[in-house]
């Protein structure tokens, strides 16, 4: 069945060699080579119909308007070994205690500028950094970050590394749940001998901790009211909105919903208004209060970050946290790791060049065609140029860019993402994979076990985006005291 | 529960009786049709008919010049242009839907966006057949739909929006056929059997003929037709019924009690039931029934926009 199947030097998941599979995967290795290719492809078309039915689906905007698509499952699954997940965890958790410091340091005293760490231009100058509507706000638990996505590749080695830290509205949590979903009831007999980490706990946790956050002027502490904030059915993550309100059981509302009296944000009912105390917000700060933000916004709620310093109401993720999980302050994190906490980051990042220095940018430049460029602002996979698989044009153009505004571009190393094999067209070929890693903050931090696994289904692409192409796999993490194989 | 999730309840609810009722009536007058010669004036009488009932006649007149089975039932059925057509409310029952799929039992959902996604994949040409299983499937979705609601939803308040949607709906229909019935008695007095085939075809579309041979003649005197489809307590879309169950619904949702923010509603109800005890027992003839039902149609609307105003639905 993978007896085709092309291992090159990139780290493949599953494969150790042609033909024989890592240890962690015997198994499923075995059980798929029982399986008829003609079952797996029915198989394979069951799940992806049952997405379409459930209208799990995103919206890609283009020209005309929005289309909902699903994005695309891959029945291979990502297998973690227990060992690997430990370090994985403890490294997710330092992190984002090291980006909620940050967060918490620079809206308030600022040590981290004055001890010379961050230089003070890199925070200033981000456009996410809200220093007037965010500071000095006290926060439940101090937390900034209720939900992190963190987005971790492999490179040649299989060492993992952190590509990206999602701090504001990470999306793709119920592809997760989803994915695992259609999964068992597709493919149920993959998972036989497997002893895996189940998911059915992880939302009753996502609830409390965000129960937890109760504002300190919450008429009612023991039992406050929640509600997430969408931007409406039009989002491209509405399903990932609506699937998260329904398993907390608090309602889904949009703008138009809420309405700030007396500095006390309200719902507007059938029975009229009932008070609200936190806010699971998945709309864009820029968008959340017309008063302090973008005065246009038609999607936010005039007058909530009043409510906010009151202390009326608590809204998640914090104001304000995308001065931390922007392109260019990445590269200093590792550094804020050994500042707050005085410990060695467990999971690197990608080596990144910064194109202010005239000297890196000369040497960058001559590089176009081995380097990957990025967009310090921008995300999905936008305003980004994978230089091994660019045009000449394409590299005129982001040359162009880059001496216009230096300081909107990094530069990092193509890191040769790690792959896993894919199932498309009754064939497997290998496919490069990312995984995003989700954790939960509120007093502690909880790192949820595997994450979504995305894959960059068009063969050869490194850009794993579902507005781009990219499908997702399911996630197995092995339970420690399983049956083990040595490696 | 929020108000704009409340009136995404009732307006899906809505669309998908709208989608059924027009449906039916579309499917009966093709059949029907088949027996008439197409291009008569009686042809077109009846064409506009259905297209009083279902859409309007002026709206139609503004893409089309003729009258004929095909461009009525693409009007009805398919055309965007068309706001009441049955694609589109279905389009805007899968939309209340998404809107509010949090409250709504998942199947429901599943269901409409199954078929909404069907439509969506339908390439726009159609044969007569096609037409006709086309319509006999939204008819079955609505009944599907509505025993997923009856066996599987809480009674709480998304049910109760969802019937309250149902009924209204279901009561301005019957007032529409009605009416759109009694102008075309009147216009056709002189013709022969031209009364007969009008309150059958009222029947047809409201989907009473079998229930009303089973309790009275066969020979579609207005006398027995009218009050059948006005306020026959046995018959589920007889107008009276279906304000009944309005009243019901809402009484309901207020658990049994009249309080001041909904006194408005409740005085707006009873001022329609007092009014079909009025005409109930009188004897009513095709053209004095006219303004009544005119009347109707407005108290429709005025318990529409007060019911709206009680609930914040906007």
């Amino acid at each position: 069945m993978l007896k085709n199947y092309p291992v090159s030097s990139f780290y493949d998941e599953m494969m150790k060699e042609a033909g024989q599979a890592r240890p962690h995967y015997e198994k499923f290795h075995r059980l798929l080579h029982s399986m008829e290719m003609k079952e797996l492809h029915e198989k394979h078309e069951t799940a992806q119909l049952s997405f379409l039915r459930q209208g799990i689906t995103f919206t890609v905007y283009h020209e005309e308007g929005g289309t909902e698509r699903t994005m695309p499952f891959d029945f291979v699954p990502i297998i973690i070994p227990d060992e690997d997940w430990e370090r994985i965890e403890a490294g997710i958790k330092q992190r984002v205690r090291a980006l909620n410091h940050f967060l918490e340091d620079v809206y308030q005293e600022r040590e981290i500028i004055h001890d010379r760490i961050v230089p003070r231009e890199v925070v200033e100058n981000n456009q996410y950094f809200y220093e007037q509507q965010a500071s000095g706000l006290k926060l439940p638990h101090n937390n900034h970050i209720f939900l992190a996505g963190i987005d971790l590749i492999r490179d040649n080695e299989g060492t993992y590394r952190v590509l990206e830290d999602n701090l504001r509205n990470p999306s793709g949590l119920s592809y997760v749940f989803q994915n695992r979903f259609v999964m068992r009831k597709v493919f149920p007999e993959l998972f036989f001998e497997h002893d895996i980490w189940t998911l059915e706990h992880q939302m009753s946790r996502l609830h409390q901790a965000l129960l937890s956050h109760v504002p300190v002027h919450a008429p009612n502490p023991d039992n406050p009211t929640a509600v997430l904030l969408t931007a409406g059915m039009y989002n491209s993550a509405y399903y990932d909105h609506v699937f998260l309100a329904q398993q907390m059981g608090i309602e889904l509302v949009e703008g138009q919903d809420l309405l700030v009296k007396d500095d006390v944000v309200f719902m507007k009912t059938v029975r009229g208004l009932k008070r609200v105390d936190i806010i699971y917000r998945r709309i864009d700060d820029d968008f959340l209060d017309p008063e302090v933000f973008s005065p246009d916004s038609e999607i936010g709620v005039a007058g909530l970050m009043r409510a906010v310093e009151k202390g009326n109401a608590a809204v998640l993720n914090a104001v304000g946290n995308g001065v931390a999980d922007d392109k260019e302050i990445y590269a200093y994190v590792p550094e804020m790791i050994r500042y707050y906490l005085g410990e060695d980051p467990l999971i690197p990042n990608v080596d990144t060049y910064f194109l202010r220095d005239k000297e890196t940018r000369d040497d960058v430049l001559q590089r176009l065609d081995e380097l990957v460029i990025k967009n310090v602002g921008a995300s999905g996979g936008y305003d980004m140029l994978i230089g091994p698989q660019s045009t000449a044009e394409q590299r005129e153009q982001f040359r162009r860019q880059i001496e216009a505004k230096p300081e909107q571009y990094i530069a990092q190393p193509t890191i040769q993402l790690s792959r896993a094999p894919a199932f498309q067209q009754q064939r497997f070929y290998p496919c490069h994979v990312d995984l995003r890693v989700y954790a939960v903050g509120s007093d502690d931090i909880h790192v949820l076990p595997g994450g979504l696994s995305r894959v960059a289904l068009k063969e050869g692409s490194l850009v794993v985006n579902s507005s781009q192409g990219g499908g997702g796999k399911d996630t197995w993490v092995m339970r420690r005291g399983g049956p083990q194989h040595a490696e | 529960m929020l108000s704009r999730t409340a009136a995404g309840l009732f307006w899906m609810s809505r669309n998908i009786e709208r989608a059924e009722s027009n449906a039916r009536t579309l499917e009966s007058r093709l059949i029907n049709a088949l027996e008439s010669p197409e291009y008569s004036t009686g042809a077109v009488r009846d064409w506009e008919a259905v297209l009083e009932i279902c859409a309007g006649v002026t709206e139609y007149r503004a893409f089309y010049e003729d009258c004929t089975a095909e461009s009525v039932a693409s009007y009805i059925t398919f055309d965007d242009r068309n706001i009441n057509s049955i694609t589109n409310c279905l389009g805007y029952a899968r939309q209340n839907a998404r809107a509010t799929r949090d409250v709504l039992p998942e199947e429901l959902w599943q269901l409409l966006n199954e078929r909404y996604l069907a439509i969506q994949e339908f390439n726009g040409t159609w044969t007569v057949q096609e037409v006709h299983r086309f319509l006999r499937e939204v008819k079955q979705l609505s009944y599907t739909i509505q025993g997923i609601i009856e066996s599987s939803m809480l009674r709480e308040e998304s049910y109760h929006f969802i019937k309250i949607g149902k009924w209204l709906e279901r009561a301005e229909k019957t007032a529409r056929v009605l009416n759109v019935v009694c102008e075309k008695t009147m216009e056709s007095e002189d013709e022969l059997h031209a009364d007969y085939y009008y309150w059958l075809s009222a029947l047809q579309f409201l989907n009473g003929y079998d229930a009303y041979l089973k309790r009275f003649p066969p020979t579609m005197e207005p006398q027995y037709v009218l009050p059948f489809l006005l306020s026959y307590e046995q018959f589920p879309r007889s107008i009276e019924y279906c304000m009944e169950h309005v009243r019901e619904a809402v009484l309901k949702l207020e658990h049994g009690q009249v309080s001041h923010y909904s006194e408005d509603l409740f005085f707006a109800l009873d001022r329609v039931m007092d009014d079909f005890v009025k005409i109930k027992f009188r004897k009513r003839t095709a053209r004095e029934i006219g303004p009544f039902l005119d009347d109707f149609q407005n108290s429709c609307g005025r318990i529409g926009s007060v019911f709206a105003s009680t609930y914040y639905l906007y």
